[in-house]
């Protein structure tokens, strides 16, 4: 690879002892500057030099962004993925250790979480002293009754490691609560081995698939006992969640519904899918909601993300949640310093997989160790509420309340070469490793998720893992026999949720189309007379530039260069382009599960156009910006067509229907609604016309001559030209009829009656009727048709995409004496 | 012994149709050494689609109910005929000294179990407030029993009974602060105070019994939830004492549910789905000895 040999020497002689977060163990290069075993071999008989690390990391970041992978830190817009393309290469050999060190300690939070719900064992013989438990915030009592036994609640555990400067790996963290990252290690993988074929078949790494497969088959496997083929959904706090797209990519591929809690119900005790064909018995829950926020009957109830009633239909045994709802108890730093005897005690075998020093201020000598050393461990508090700011409101707190605070050594991790810039810069590793439960015992990922840091810059990026088999030959992921994969259902069945983003993504989709066609024709037209503002093309250009505004809510002091920037590039602004596609990218992350993924490639063209037309400084390259994202917008509806013709389709194509036609009316209330003189007119005609994209029809139909009765017929009242109000309208009531909640006589169904009567009931030599400067007649029927197409939209929303009242908690009963 | 025919009703309406209702009471007295429950009901209405009763985490006895006929009255029912007996704590935990009452790091029997009650709750921190507060109280090496007793009575005597000033939602600092406050709030800072100096303290919720001023007649329905604490002397003896009314726990006494605060053990709470604005409370206590 290029750049390492400049890496291992700049690494020579920049120790990065000089970095706090650096422990001096570099991945890649020994302390003598020549590459580590595993390095030294994978690059063997192999040009370094010829893999040009920029090139492929253009290609990388062209994948991810055609894959649609984003993530979105807490409070924050999303932003792309990122990959590096250097991987971290673990041997065989220490694999060896470190899968058994990973193992055991799944094996034993999932024991230690077993008894902390069932008979607390560990608490009464002493074993843990109970206020590390009781204090601790994912200790859930109401899932800690009598009677309620669950032996594995943990399907799946993800320990974070660093390693230290004598090379060896510890533990940092426990995410036993709802481990995500699984679906980002999927992805790199995918990437980094289509854009590094060569060098990944002869490395001979384990393959990630036959692991995701078992795990598959072990979420199904938590059904309760006795169902024979278990439903499992995918439940998210909703797509502005940090990891939309790791819960996403799991749903798509695993062939699970992603649903959001107003998808789901308890009813009987049991809980249910709300699908449109009726209620659905879901057997296995993945959660990606934090227990605490899961059902807001028994736990936070301000929650919107959780079903009431869930804790009951787990209790009753209804129902299995992956992880179970209290699994988050194992995440507890505070578990930590007991690991070794916990291990020793209830798997009657020392602990192999050590965790990073870390201080229990209740045990003895505890609060010294915590107070003596305040700046320099990392301190959590057992209940999660967050560490003072001020040391000496913290010093206060350790001192009178010790048994809530737990000190880490912060960890100096190992450093890796990743792509900073052009050149390769040392990074610290913390690698994300995931366990799942495998029949009765437990197995790691060979492989997992490195997030890097740049010691020299600001830089965070991601990193594929690559764990060499010790031959060639061994199975992928040791894991030579399959587990029975059940069936992929599909398509996953539609929940309310997404019924909603269907429509809305229909909506869109028509919505750039037909916005960027308005856009471009004012740009061409601002090109052309942008300097004579007098002639008939100038005042035509200025009513169109009217409408463009109207529709983006710009108001009429801007300029025209201003108008159309924001109309195309200004996100904040409600019906630019640039908002659209966003909504739509956003749509398209919680579909993941239910739509093709070339929609992913087309949304990331539309965004590198944007972007792009962000950066321009001459108006006449954001044109070229504008027709590439119009290429894409033309390509969106080859994704409908290959829609399953279901209920889902059609409620796109509802969406679509209603778009189109909302937007014509707003393009021919202002242009056609008023008369400003022959040539003008005749001007702004043209525009009409290409701009709703009937110029070919109207010409082959009127042999050239535009005149105003023509276009209103062509575009208002003919049911043969597809670009009319009367052809959308027809197509509404198609699809409406044939959704499952109508009746014939729904509010939706009603209003498209009268709009069709209208249509139908309209004179075309009545509509086009002059008189002053107006003609008063068409410019009602269109504000009429427009306002009659917001009451629908919002009685479709009503009918068929919304699941109901939201949910709230009810007051409760003051306690008041006598 | 003295024996009881309680009757709780709590009834919410709603200015629209809700949907859907789900709820979890406790409302029905739990047996303990002092208690005997003979007669036992539980009513929702509308009748619900689901009825479960089972244990909670403290071992109380919790309902759980989903109502999805549509309705704009929902009401709560608990009829019930319980025997109490007046239950003193042996003398000699009594006269332990507070600091050896302490669960955290004990060996004691019973002492893991009661640790969770000398932890800070989500409605009961630990202010500064509080625990110079109680110092004053808990001197070295007085017995259990005194130091308690001396905390409630001056609960009793610096804080003001007025309903309104405070919600179901109010701290301990926020009662510190308007030094008023109702039964519940009394409770949790007197858990406040003892919790936060190491000793086990759980939040108790009944009925009290009334007795009518002299001469007049006994009102049906004027008696109300009650809620006081317990504080643990070791083992599985407990001392229940009412800040409010400045008394150890007797017979006039019905115990429903104990937890860390009141939110374990509210009388009702529920997720509704409607799209009701607001809703009017209704909670009717009857209390009468037979």
């Amino acid at each position: 690879m290029s750049g390492l040999r400049d890496y291992a020497a700049a690494r020579r002689e920049l120790p990065l002892a000089l970095d706090p977060t650096a422990s001096g163990y570099d991945e890649v290069v020994a302390e003598d500057g020549a590459p580590r075993d595993a390095w030294r071999r994978l690059l063997a008989g192999y040009e370094p030099d010829l893999v040009d690390l920029p090139r492929v990391n253009a290609e990388i970041e062209r994948m991810l962004s055609d894959d649609g992978v984003v993530y979105a830190p807490p409070g924050q817009r999303q932003r792309r993925w990122r990959l590096d393309p250097v991987p971290l290469v673990i041997e065989a050999a220490e694999w060896a250790d470190l899968e058994k060190g990973l193992a055991q300690r799944a094996e034993l939070l999932n024991v230690i979480v077993s008894d902390l719900y069932t008979d607390r064992t560990i608490l009464s013989r002493g074993l843990l002293p109970p206020e590390v438990v009781f204090a601790h915030r994912g200790f859930v009592r109401s899932l800690a009754r009598p009677g309620q036994e669950d032996l594995a609640p943990v399907t799946l555990a993800a320990a974070d490691l660093s390693r230290d400067e004598t090379g060896e790996w510890l533990v940092t963290a426990d995410r036993v609560q709802a481990p995500s990252g699984i679906g980002f290690a999927m992805e790199n993988r995918r990437v980094l081995s289509r854009v590094l074929p060569r060098l990944h078949r002869e490395a001979a790494v384990h393959r990630l698939t036959p692991f995701f497969q078992t795990l598959r088959s072990a979420i199904l496997q938590a059904a309760p006992d006795g169902v024979e083929s278990p439903h499992a959904v995918v439940l998210s706090p909703g797509p502005m969640s940090e990891t939309v797209y790791d819960q996403a990519s799991i749903a798509a591929s695993m062939g699970f519904p992603l649903v959001e809690a107003a998808d789901l119900t308890v009813s009987s005790g049991c809980l249910w899918l709300r699908s449109l064909d009726g209620l659905q018995r879901v057997d296995v829950v993945v959660r990606r909601v934090d227990a605490a926020w899961s059902d807001p009957l028994e736990l936070r109830g301000d929650s919107r993300l959780g079903v009431p009633g869930l804790s009951e239909a787990v209790r009753r045994g209804n129902v299995r949640i992956v992880n179970s709802l209290g699994a988050g108890v194992a995440e507890n730093p505070g578990l930590m310093p007991f690991l070794p005897s916990l291990c020793e005690e209830l798997l009657g075998e020392p602990l192999r997989l050590s965790s990073a020093r870390t201080y229990w201020g209740g045990a003895p000598g505890g609060r010294d160790v915590l107070i003596d050393r305040i700046d320099e461990l990392r301190m959590t508090s057992l209940d999660g509420r967050g560490v003072p700011s001020s040391a000496e409101d913290l010093r206060h707190r350790i001192e009178t309340e010790p048994w809530r605070w737990v000190g880490q050594e912060s960890r100096r991790a190992s450093s890796m070469p990743a792509l900073e810039g052009d050149r390769l810069t040392p990074h610290t590793v913390r690698w994300r490793t995931f366990t799942m439960r495998h029949g009765a015992s437990y197995r790691p990922m060979a492989g997992g998720l490195v997030t890097a840091r740049s010691t020299v810059g600001e830089q965070q990026v991601s990193k594929d893992v690559w764990i060499v088999k010790q031959d060639p030959a061994d199975p992928d992921q040791g894991l030579s026999e399959l587990m029975s994969v059940t069936a992929l259902r599909t398509p996953p069945t539609l929940p309310p949720r997404a019924r909603g983003d269907m429509y809305w993504m229909g909506r869109y989709i028509v919505r750039i189309e037909d916005t960027l066609r308005l856009w471009l024709l004012c740009h061409t037209l601002a090109l052309d007379f942008h300097h004579r503002p007098g002639s008939p093309g100038g005042a035509a250009l200025a009513v169109l530039r009217t409408t463009l505004r109207g529709l983006v809510s710009i108001p009429d002091t801007a300029s025209e260069t201003d108008d159309l920037r924001a109309a195309l590039s200004d996100a904040d602004r409600p019906g630019s382009v640039s908002q659209s596609v966003e909504q739509l990218t956003l749509l398209a992350q919680s579909l993941r599960d239910q739509v093709s993924p070339d929609l992913f490639r087309v949304t990331g063209a539309l965004a590198r156009a944007l972007g792009s037309s962000r950066e321009r400084t001459s108006d006449t390259y954001r044109g070229e910006d504008a027709e590439t994202m119009l290429t894409g917008a033309l390509a969106l509806n080859g994704v409908s067509e290959n829609m399953v013709r279901d209920a889902a389709w059609r409620l796109h194509e509802l969406g679509r229907s209603i778009e189109r036609a909302s937007q014509l009316t707003h393009l021919l209330e202002p242009t056609l609604g008023r008369r400003r003189g022959p040539e003008v007119d005749r001007e702004v005609l043209d525009a009409v016309l290409q701009v709703s994209e009937s110029a070919v029809t109207h010409r082959r139909r009127y042999r050239g001559y535009v005149r105003v009765a023509n276009v209103v017929d062509l575009l208002v009242l003919d049911a043969g030209n597809p670009r009319s109000l009367r052809f959308c309208v027809e197509r509404m009531q198609q699809h409406l009829t044939a959704l499952p909640a109508s009746s014939g006589s729904t509010r939706p169904e009603r209003l498209v009656d009268d709009l069709l009567a209208l249509l139908s009931d309209a004179d075309l030599a009545y509509l086009v009727v002059i008189e002053g400067e107006y003609r008063p007649r068409l410019r009602e029927l269109l504000l009429t048709v427009q306002s009659q197409l917001r009451s629908l939209s919002e009685a479709v929303e009503n009918v068929h995409l919304a699941s109901g009242p939201w949910q709230r908690p009810i007051e409760l009963p003051l306690v008041i004496e006598p | 012994m003295t024996r009881y025919q309680v009757r709780h009703r709590t009834s919410y309406a709603y200015d629209a149709p809700v949907t859907g209702s789900y709820g979890l009471a406790w409302v029905m007295p739990r047996r303990t050494p002092g208690q005997e429950v003979t007669e036992a009901a539980v009513t929702v209405v509308p009748e619900p689609e689901d009825l479960g009763v089972s244990s909670d985490y403290y071992g109380n006895e919790v309902r759980y109910f989903h109502v999805t006929v549509p309705h704009t009255e929902l009401v709560v029912d608990a009829d019930s005929v319980v025997e109490v007996e007046a239950a003193e704590p042996p003398r000699a935990m009594l006269d332990r000294s507070w600091e050896t009452c302490r669960p955290l790091g004990s060996a004691e029997p019973g002492a893991w179990l009661a640790a969770d009650f000398a932890l800070e709750s989500p409605l009961v921190e630990h202010p500064d407030s509080a625990r110079e507060y109680a110092a004053v109280s808990l001197s070295p090496g007085r017995s259990i029993g005194e130091a308690v007793a001396e905390l409630v009575h001056r609960v009793h005597a610096d804080f003001a009974y007025r309903p309104g000033v405070t919600s179901v939602t109010s701290t301990v600092d926020e009662v510190f602060a308007a030094r008023a406050g109702v039964c519940q709030d009394f409770t949790h800072l007197l858990l406040s105070c003892l919790r936060s100096h190491g000793l086990a303290a759980r939040y108790v919720s009944g009925y009290l019994a009334t007795t009518p001023p002299p001469g007049r007649e006994r009102l049906v329905g004027a008696d109300a939830s009650h809620a006081w604490a317990a504080v643990w002397l070791g083992d599985d003896d407990w001392l229940a004492v009412d800040p409010t009314n400045d008394t150890r726990v007797d017979d006039r006494y019905v115990t429903v549910a104990w937890g860390r605060d009141y939110g374990d053990v509210p009388p009702v709470k529920g997720t509704v789905f409607t799209t009701a604005s607001s809703s009017e409370l209704t909670v009717y206590v009857d209390v009468q000895a037979v």
